[in-house]
């Protein structure tokens, strides 16, 4: 597959020797340019309508109703940031175990209730979220969402169940760390925000994860799963009066505790000069090195939202400045991408390839020198309006499926986003100018404060790494310790 | 990770073909019918289209007839390195103009290549759909390529091998099974090839390649989204009408798998093993056999949920994996049923094979419920009606019964067989193909678990045959 990243731009291949080879010869000669497009249609996108219950619950639905699918979403606004620094996992685990029993069903009774339906019943905590999502066909969703409802106000998180998801996150997590490019991940989290929330694994280490308890998983539970925390998102071949009458009918009655919810407010760092990491994670049996860039961002409500998806736009997708230039340039990847993730109280820039082990230094070195030319380099209109063109295009096929749909509706109430940004977007990207791209990167994206993460087998890179950047630390996998900025075990600590 | 996307695709090939006839089906929820057009060229291009103007876009795929199974004589990858050399240049189009006429408009485009097929498609506004039937004909009719863009690209598709097969910690152990199962047939060349071999493949072999099989007589164009069918059907005679059907025979893959004739067993050991693994593989008749769907619902009732039977008893009751998989991977020539648990730490692997073990025997000793059967059907429609919720998802599901099953109208009738299968069919093919002498077990060790004595450091595995009349599997 030639999956989906960058190639070029305009670039001029060295006119080499072409061989061209008329395999079926055409009985007249073939027009030598595209046709051009015919007119445009305009694209529209549902709009989603809101209520809020009594209890505090805000209930959005969104209709579109060209398959009969429909899918549900019970947002927590509180996700692996509120993990306490020695129990990361705790909030993950909490949400996991939902659908492993509750006061009248058991793990498997709730599985084959939901799959009978012909449904799916998944839930588990991100960053700033932890959620409980159901797909089925329109004709279930009253069924289905009874069972949701079920999983999310009466679980019982059983000790056997606990045991059981605890030791299902250890052996999934050997995995994990047996995968370079999931370690450099990992470790990135540790760079950027190092000891502040954030900075752990989501689904915890093999340290915490043994020291969960059942009472700090119903700790959790009380105090963050209440209908004032939450949003429940309903989409696909459902009218707004009957998705607002499934949301009264079986969470209409959950209570709301009468304490106020504490806000919660997280410091995270700010990536500068002074405290970039060139880190590398040897790890000799690896048969490819991740090459992770990585610093902090900007928040998900911060002005500069459009002028930073863009301005990721122009490095990442396959025409994108990382793809072009380590991929179709050089043939040294698969695939190069970046991200500019955002959350509640921080954000990161993550650019990443994974390339042979004798290639790490090199892959690197491009990656940052790209970084570094947005901020400095030019962008001209032609460059720019095919990577907003590309963006909204992006944006607009993300919402093609229900799934999708409920997803984009999801993350914008999450963070307490205007609704109508839906219909707003692509006037948004349009007018992001470069110089907008070029301010966003020179103040938010610098390079000399960006730091690089190396996992692969490094005395194939490690000599040339070292020649392109001073200081690199080196951290044998073995003695990666994933609980602390630190990243090496203290007993291995010369 | 491109094997990934091709077991999803054929896994869901029975499931396909025809899921939504207009019946109501037993959750009472309406299919919508697949009403497309169907014509073919002079030329002998079959052209296939849905007019759907729900979203002002449209998907444009282009299916050729010749998947990994059709690599030459020792460049076992090439169908798949040719694919990527297909976004390069051609007589009027630049390397990399593909994207400049989908991604930089705001689509996006693509392939795959499977083992007897390679998909090319283009997800773009509908406005553009004229400018990308120009750009497909340019590339079924005049390719071309330049020695430093092919090397360039065949250094990407050796990054993809090692980003498949190398770096993840299970990538080798697919690769193994993929080779071992099949002794014969192509199908024994895992598709995405050998570092080796695409080295050794040549400028010339990709010409020969494209002369032999990319041809009008053997591609499927379809088109699904919104567009005016009488102006599109102008636009394919313009730009595909032209293209000359060569008079070349088009060669066929012969060979057949012979029968298994009795259990066999490999053992393998890897630097970066977190956990074991363990498979097996039983040899199956194609996707066009009448056992298809029964097979396909043996898949769902082994794998498909946490109520899934490997899930509830290997990883919920016994703990004895981490992870199970099962997976009905019925190819155009012949299938494979393939079964896989990673091993949960402190197990086993022979545990976990017991296990897998007694759930295949399971399956041939008693029927399997009313009520798991219906889950099993109602699991099957809902993923068809996600399939089917994009353009590109309807396009493929009809490429699938064009070209694959051999009949468009599969896209259609197919989902009554899947909803005809009953408990007998499901337990009369357990006991058919799911024997002794047709298993074929493989474990994937960490070097720890190498026997200390006797073992040869050099060797790349153990291989041994049990009760068998002499097939060894190489």
């Amino acid at each position: 597959m030639k999956v989906a990243i960058t190639r070029l731009r305009a670039l001029t291949l060295p006119a080499l020797a072409i061989l061209l080879f008329a395999v079926c010869v055409s009985a007249q000669a073939p027009q030598a340019t595209p046709p051009p497009p015919t007119a445009p249609r305009t694209v529209q996108f549902p709009k989603p309508v809101e209520k809020t219950l009594p209890n505090g619950l805000r209930v959005v639905v969104v209709q579109r109703s060209e398959m009969p699918l429909v899918s549900a979403q019970l947002l927590i606004k509180s996700g692996g940031e509120v993990d306490p620094s020695e129990l990361s996992g705790v909030a993950d685990m909490t949400a996991t175990l939902l659908t492993r029993g509750t006061t009248t069903k058991s793990a498997t009774q709730i599985a084959e209730a939901i799959e009978a339906l012909g449904g799916s019943l998944n839930s588990g905590a991100g960053w700033d979220a932890s959620s409980i999502t159901t797909s089925v066909m329109s004709s279930r969703i009253g069924p289905a969402m009874e069972i949701l409802a079920d999983v999310l106000r009466n679980p019982t998180f059983k000790d056997e169940e606990i045991e059981r998801l605890r030791r299902q996150y250890l052996n999934s997590l050997k995995v994990s760390l047996g995968t370079p490019g999931l370690i450099a991940r990992f470790v990135a989290a540790r760079v950027v925000y190092r000891d502040a929330p954030y900075g752990h694994p989501l689904s915890g280490t093999p340290e915490s994860l043994p020291r969960i308890k059942h009472d700090d998983i119903v700790r959790l539970h009380d105090t963050f799963y209440r209908p004032d925390n939450a949003v429940l998102i309903i989409g696909g071949d459902i009218t707004a009066e009957n998705g607002f009458a499934l949301a009264q009918k079986y969470l209409g009655d959950w209570p709301k505790p009468l304490a106020e919810l504490r806000p919660m407010a997280i410091t995270t760092p700010a990536s500068e000069p002074g405290n970039r990491r060139i880190l590398v994670i040897d790890k000799p049996d690896a048969g490819q090195t991740a090459v992770l860039a990585t610093r902090s961002g900007i928040n998900r409500d911060s002005p500069d939202y459009f002028r930073g998806i863009v301005a990721n736009s122009v490095l990442n997708g396959y025409s994108g400045r990382l793809n072009w230039e380590i991929r179709v340039k050089r043939g040294l990847s698969y695939g190069a991408r970046s991200e500019l993730e955002m959350r509640h109280w921080a954000g990161s820039f993550n650019a990443s390839a994974q390339t042979k082990n004798e290639s790490g230094a090199e892959v690197a070195s491009l990656t940052l020198a790209e970084i570094s030319k947005l901020a400095t380099g030019d962008l001209p209109d032609s460059e720019l309006t095919p990577r907003k063109a590309s963006l909204i295009g992006g944006f607009a096929r993300g919402m093609e499926t229900t799934s999708g749909l409920v997803g984009q509706v999801s993350s914008l109430a999450l963070y307490g986003v205007s609704l109508d940004e839906i219909n707003r977007y692509v006037s948004s990207v349009q007018a992001i100018k470069a110089e907008d791209v070029k301010n966003f990167a020179a103040t938010r994206l610098s390079a000399d404060s960006t730091s690089v993460i190396v996992v692969g087998d490094a005395k194939k890179f490690l000599p040339a790494l070292q020649k392109a950047f001073p200081q690199v630390e080196v951290i044998p996998v073995g003695e990666l310790d994933l609980n602390s900025a630190g990243l090496r075990r203290a007993a291995s600590k010369p | 990770m491109r094997r990934r996307f091709l077991l999803t695709l054929i896994g869901c090939a029975m499931i396909a073909a025809g899921v939504f006839g207009a019946y109501q089906t037993n959750a009472q929820t309406k299919m919508p019918r697949m009403v497309y057009r169907e014509r073919t060229l002079p030329n002998g291009l079959r052209v296939l289209s849905v007019v759907d103007k729900s979203s002002p876009t449209v998907a444009i795929n282009v299916w050729y007839h010749v998947g990994s199974k059709d690599d030459p004589d020792q460049r076992s990858g090439f169908a798949h390195l040719f694919e990527h050399i297909m976004f390069k240049s051609t007589r009027n189009m630049k390397a990399e103009m593909m994207d400049r006429l989908t991604e930089d408009v705001g689509g996006n485009n693509n392939a795959y290549t499977a083992d007897d097929v390679t998909v090319y498609f283009e997800i773009v506004p509908s406005n553009y759909l004229e400018t990308l039937l120009w750009a497909e004909a340019e590339r079924l009719s005049g390719l071309t390529v330049d020695e430093e863009s092919f090397h360039s690209e065949r250094a990407v598709v050796e990054e993809e091998f090692r980003q498949s097969v190398l770096a993840p910690p299970y990538g080798k152990f697919s690769y193994m099974m993929q080779q071992k199962s099949f002794v014969s047939h192509p199908y024994k060349r895992p598709g995405i090839g050998s570092i080796e071999d695409l080295d050794a493949a040549t400028v010339e072999n990709v010409q020969k390649f494209h002369t032999t099989y990319y041809r009008p007589d053997n591609a499927t164009l379809l088109v699904v989204g919104d567009f005016d069918p009488r102006q599109f059907d102008t636009w394919v005679d313009k730009y595909f009408g032209p293209i000359q059907k060569p008079d070349l025979p088009l060669p066929r893959v012969q060979t057949k798998e012979p029968e298994r004739t009795g259990e066999k067993r490999f053992t393998e050991y890897g630097a970066n093993v977190p956990l074991p693994g363990v498979g097996m593989t039983y040899l199956v008749p194609s996707e066009k056999s009448e056992d298809a769907p029964a097979l396909t619902m043996v898949d769902i009732i082994l794998s498909q949920g946490r109520s899934s039977r490997l899930y509830q008893s290997l990883i919920y009751q016994q703990q004895v994996a981490q992870s199970t998989n099962a997976n009905a991977d019925l190819r155009e020539d012949a299938g494979m049923f393939e079964l896989t648990a990673i091993v949960a730490a402190g197990k086993k692997p022979e545990d976990a094979e017991a296990a897998l073990r007694a759930e295949i025997k399971k399956l041939q000793d008693t029927p399997v419920s009313a009520a798991e059967l219906e889950k099993a059907k109602n699991q099957i429609i809902t993923s068809q009606l996600r399939r089917r919720e994009t353009n590109n998802g309807k396009a493929n599901a009809l490429g699938q019964a064009a070209v694959l099953l051999g009949d468009p109208n599969r896209v259609n009738t197919d989902l009554e067989k899947l909803q005809a299968v009953t408990a007998a069919d499901v337990q009369r093919v357990a006991n058919k193909y799911f024997t002794d002498k047709n298993r074929y077990v493989f474990f994937y060790l960490p070097e720890s678990m190498r026997p200390a004595s006797g073992a040869n450091k050099m060797s790349q595995g153990r291989e041994s045959i049990n009760g068998a009349k002499g097939a060894y599997a190489k």
